[in-house]
This record gives C-alpha cells, sequence and structure tokens, in this order.
C-alpha cells in the first residue's frame, strides 16, 4: 500500500468519525424547510412590494413630498436645505436627541443594578449550599436546597423579562403610568435587566473558582464571597456586556417616543401626522447619528476596559 | 537608611480605571435623571391608572381561552385559540423570512468588512473595505420601526415592508458580528495554506471561514430570536403579527385576552432560547 492511499484512509476514518449531532442536522434541515415555505407558501412577496402602483407612490413621494414645503418647486438648493435643517434641529431636534439621551442612559442604569442582582441570585454556583467548596468535602444529596430553587426561580424571571418586547413593556406602562419618560425607562430597564441579568450570571458562573474557594474554605459567609471575590472579578466583564446593551438601549429610546413620550419617535409620529415627509426623515436621520455617537463611544469604552482588565 | 525601607504604595480596591468608570455611569445616570424632569412620585399609578394595573395584573392569573366578550364579534372571526396561534405563525414568518435574507446579506457584507478577508492583497482595497464598514453602520443605526414607518408611508402596508424593515438593520448587525469573528477566529490553518501557496481567496474560504461558522450559526440564531420580537412589535402598526391582536385586545380592555397572547409569546421566545442554547452546546464548546 502506497503512503498516499494510507493517508487518505486515515482522512476517510476521520471524516467518519467527526462528531455529530442529531439536534444540529434536525436544526439545520428545519431551518431550510422553513425558509422555502415561508418564501414560496406565504402571502410575503418581494416583487409585489415593487408592483407599478407602489412604484407610482414611492415617485410622487420622491418628487413632491421628500422636499420641505417652502422649498419645493426650486432647483436643488443646498444652501436652503441647510438652513432648513439648522431650524429643524434646533426646533425640536436637539431637544428630542437630548431627551432619547437621558432615557437611554437611566434605563440601561437601572437595569445594570437589577441585572446584577438578578444574576448573582441566578448564580448556581454562588447560590448552592456550599458556595465553591469541592464536592468532595461537603458531600453530595444537596441538589434540592432551597437555595436552587432561588437561583431556579430567578433564572426564570429573567427569561419573562427579556421575552417580552421593550415596546410591549413601554405600551402596557403607559396605560398606567401616565405620561412621563417613565414608562420609556421603565420599559427599557425590565427587558435589559433580564439580558443582563443572564449574562451577569453566565459570568458568576464561569469565573475561576479557585480563588472563590479559597475565600470560601477560609470561612467566608456567601455574602462575603460575593461582594470581596464574585463582584470584583466579575465586573470587569460585566461592563462590556453594560456598554454593549447601553449602544441597543439608545436604539430603542429612539424608537419608544412613537408612544408618546417625548424622545425622537414621538416627533416623528408627529411629523408623519402632519404629512411632514421631509421633517420625519431628518429627524430619522439624527436618530440614526445619535446611534452611530452611542456606538463609537461603546466601543471606545470597551477597548479601554480590555487594556485593563 | 530610611531610604532602603520604600514603602509600597497600597493596592487600589478596585483597578482605578473601572471605578472611574463605575462613577462616571453613576454620574451619567443623576444627570439624565434630572435632565428627564422626573419625580418619583409618577412611578407610582394613581386614580384610573391604579384601577387599571390592578385589573390588568389580576388578570394574569387567569388568561382567556376564549373571547371575553361574544357578544360584539364579527361573524366570520376565527375562535380565539385559532386566533392566537395565527398572530404567532405570522410573528414566525416574517421573522424567518427577514433573518434568511439578513443572513445572506450579512455574510456577504461581513465578508467584505473583515479584515482577514482582504489579508494579502494590496492595501487599495482598503477603500472597499472602509465603504462597507461605513454601509453597516448606516443600516445598523436606524430601528427597524423607523423602517417599517418609512416604508408605510412610502409603499404601503403590505407583509414585504414588514420583512425588509427587520432585515434592512439585521443585516447590518449581522455583518458586524460576522466580520469581528471572521477576524477573531483562529489562523493557524489559514496561515498553513498560505505557506504552502494557495490563494488568497482559498486561504480565507478554507483555512479561516470554516473556524467561523459554530460562531456565526450560533449568533444567527439568537439574532432570529430578536428578530421574532421585532415581528412581534411590527403589529403594533398595522402588520397582522400577533402585536396587532395584543393591541386591539388591549384597546378594547381584554386583559385576560392580552395576557394569553403574551404567554404565547413568551413560550415561543423561551423555546427558541432553550432550542439556542442546546444548539450552542453542541457546536460551540
Amino acid at each position: 500500500m502506497s503512503i498516499q492511499s494510507a493517508q487518505l484512509a486515515r482522512i476517510k476514518t476521520l471524516h467518519r468519525t467527526r462528531p455529530r449531532s442529531l439536534l444540529v442536522r434536525w436544526s439545520v434541515c428545519l431551518a431550510l424547510v422553513g425558509t422555502v415555505v415561508v418564501w414560496f407558501a406565504t402571502d410575503i412577496d418581494l416583487a409585489e412590494m415593487f408592483s407599478s402602483k407602489r412604484l407610482g407612490h414611492l415617485e410622487r413621494f420622491l418628487q413632491e413630498d421628500l422636499m420641505p414645503k417652502n422649498l419645493r418647486g426650486d432647483a436643488f438648493a443646498w444652501g436652503g436645505m441647510w438652513q432648513w435643517c439648522v431650524a429643524q434641529f434646533q426646533l425640536n431636534g436637539a431637544r428630542a436627541m437630548l431627551a432619547t439621551l437621558c432615557i437611554s442612559v437611566l434605563a440601561i442604569v437601572l437595569a445594570a443594578v437589577a441585572g446584577a442582582l438578578l444574576g448573582a441570585f441566578g448564580a448556581r454556583n454562588l447560590m448552592s449550599a456550599h458556595p465553591f467548596l469541592p464536592h468532595a468535602t461537603v458531600g453530595h444529596g444537596d441538589c434540592s436546597h432551597w437555595l436552587d430553587r432561588v437561583a431556579q426561580g430567578t433564572r426564570i424571571l429573567c427569561i419573562l423579562l427579556r421575552a417580552v418586547p421593550e415596546y410591549i413593556w413601554a405600551y402596557l406602562f403607559l396605560a398606567m403610568l401616565g405620561n412621563s419618560a417613565w414608562p420609556a425607562v421603565l420599559a427599557l430597564a425590565l427587558h435589559n435587566s433580564g439580558i443582563l441579568g443572564r449574562l451577569a450570571g453566565e459570568t458568576i458562573e464561569n469565573l475561576p473558582a479557585k480563588p472563590l474557594r479559597a475565600l470560601s474554605m477560609a470561612g467566608a459567609s456567601r455574602k462575603d464571597v460575593a461582594l470581596v471575590g464574585v463582584f470584583p472579578m466579575a465586573l470587569g466583564r460585566y461592563l462590556l456586556y453594560f456598554f454593549y446593551r447601553f449602544e441597543t438601549c439608545v436604539r430603542e429610546a429612539t424608537v419608544l417616543g412613537m408612544l408618546g413620550v417625548v424622545s425622537l419617535g414621538y416627533y416623528v409620529v408627529e411629523a408623519r401626522a402632519h404629512g411632514q415627509y421631509s421633517t420625519m426623515l431628518f429627524l430619522i436621520f439624527l436618530g440614526g447619528l445619535l446611534v452611530m455617537l452611542a456606538d463609537i463611544v461603546s466601543d471606545i469604552a470597551r477597548r479601554w476596559l480590555h487594556k485593563g482588565i | 537608611m530610611s531610604k532602603e525601607f520604600k514603602t509600597l504604595p497600597t493596592p487600589p480596591r478596585l483597578p482605578t480605571r473601572r471605578a472611574r468608570i463605575l462613577l462616571g455611569i453613576l454620574l451619567a445616570a443623576v444627570l439624565a435623571f434630572v435632565g428627564l424632569d422626573l419625580s418619583l412620585f409618577d412611578l407610582v399609578p394613581s386614580g384610573g391608572g391604579l384601577e387599571l394595573a390592578g385589573k390588568f395584573f389580576s388578570a394574569a392569573f387567569q388568561p382567556a381561552w376564549q373571547y371575553q366578550d361574544a357578544s360584539n364579534l364579527p361573524a366570520d372571526i376565527s375562535p380565539f385559540l385559532l386566533q392566537v396561534g395565527r398572530g404567532l405563525w405570522t410573528t414566525l414568518t416574517y421573522a424567518v423570512a427577514a433573518i434568511s435574507l439578513s443572513i445572506v446579506g450579512g455574510m456577504v457584507l461581513g465578508l467584505l468588512a473583515s479584515a482577514s478577508f482582504w489579508e494579502r492583497r494590496s492595501g487599495t482595497w482598503g477603500v472597499v473595505r472602509w465603504s462597507v464598514r461605513v454601509l453597516i453602520a448606516a443600516m445598523r443605526s436606524i430601528h427597524e420601526i423607523l423602517f417599517a414607518v418609512v416604508f408605510l408611508a412610502t409603499l404601503g402596508i403590505t407583509p414585504a415592508a414588514a420583512v425588509l424593515a427587520i432585515a434592512i438593520p439585521y443585516t447590518g448587525t449581522l455583518a458586524k458580528v460576522f466580520s469581528e469573528m471572521l477576524d477573531e477566529s483562529p489562523r493557524a490553518a489559514a496561515d498553513a495554506l498560505a505557506y504552502l501557496g494557495a490563494t488568497p481567496l482559498q486561504v480565507f474560504f478554507l483555512g479561516r471561514l470554516p473556524n467561523a461558522i459554530p460562531d456565526i450559526a450560533a449568533y444567527s440564531f439568537y439574532r432570529f430570536e430578536c428578530a421574532v420580537r421585532s415581528s412581534a412589535v411590527l403589529g403594533f402598526f398595522g402588520f397582522t403579527t400577533i402585536g396587532l391582536y395584543l393591541r386591539q385586545s388591549f384597546e378594547n380592555l381584554h386583559y385576560r385576552e392580552v395576557w394569553t397572547y403574551l404567554y404565547a409569546l413568551i413560550l415561543v421566545v423561551a423555546l427558541l432560547e432553550v432550542w439556542s442554547s442546546q444548539l450552542r452546546r453542541k457546536f460551540v464548546a
């Protein structure tokens, strides 16, 4: 047998014995079938979207509605356009951007505090009967300890919190709390505390166990371990997640205004209701700008943290 | 003599950088609180709000199995549970359609935006890479609901409008994350191929991309979960997803129906989450 065919045989055995998973295989099949069904067996039709009737709509929109009212009929005038933008920015744009930013900052900080608590109470290793101690020293059979129940309940609570979209939370709160920024802030905070709670829990569970075990064996209580060991060790990673969620918070905050809270979305809806499509698009553009700024800030903060951890 | 006994500086309790960030964050929160002109009293519902909150939350324990008010229903309406199922089905179909577009678009843009794809090529290609990155940032920065509002204004209401509205920002997000995953994937195989004389395309598609596939698949699934939520919310703007029915029930003060819709949505999202975490365990670990 030549060397080459021996190698080929070896490659074949490697291929045959590669790790395979039924779950992965079925999931891939289901995904493919689902995609085909959705595109061919439902009323979703991208071509219809660009049918002549709709394109007529679009044409009128682009030619007439898009230009600011006082500039209509002129040839495209950059100077007039610029002045118009500045005026719009001073009228509502700046205020709306600031409100959007404030809502998202307050919401993400509330979410971070709640998420840290949820994470700590949901972490399996911290909430076991003997935190971080190896099983050999404390024996088995403790798995139905009430603390495990607490941890389980906390994790389910997190799932509930994050399964409901921010927009629906805000819609519900608005009816109860009336018109202030609170419904938007609370909605963002609740949804994100569910997400941060889960991420914090995972972070705590993935911490290196040895230093925490040392604390525990030296007689530290669960509270001591959590405050002196877990908190400083998990903080860096948690802050990374914090800035990642901050970015999405700003994005969502622009939209929550549509319910009547005075963030950017509020003025977008108002402009649309008055048929001022140029104003609407300009405000959407401002929202995009704000999100990009938040993106850059969060990117810089995360990079800075990475160096410091 | 005293110079020999230099005292060590006391170690900081928290690394100062993180302490400073924490302080900054707290300060920002206080400023935001003041800037929004909020009062803690507004947090407690009063008058009509309180009554509504009581009714709404007590309905949580008895979700509806059929329409709460059978007296003035349209004649051709389907049974309640069927309606819930239909809302979920539309929500899922929009999400699947949107995410399938986004994965294709995100892969193409993600490749073009990654540093590893342009490795071993001349620097002038950097222009392409950076313009793609700007495009991605622009797509990502506008919320799917805003896209939906623009499409409603320009093209009118159609399922495809909802799908595109979700697909555009999701393509941007996926492209950004895909490009990061490609650049962070282990490069040993790619380097080995390059030493053997493979072309840059071969190096990338055989050496680099396969390493990133598990991460890419796991993240795509996570975004699918998000797409389901986004699709549900688009119902508030008139598309026939579960959000539409939820809103109608809420406006008719049928809170028990609202809770049924909420539980149905939570159940689907939670199931998807369990599925995706199982997959991730198989895939990534």
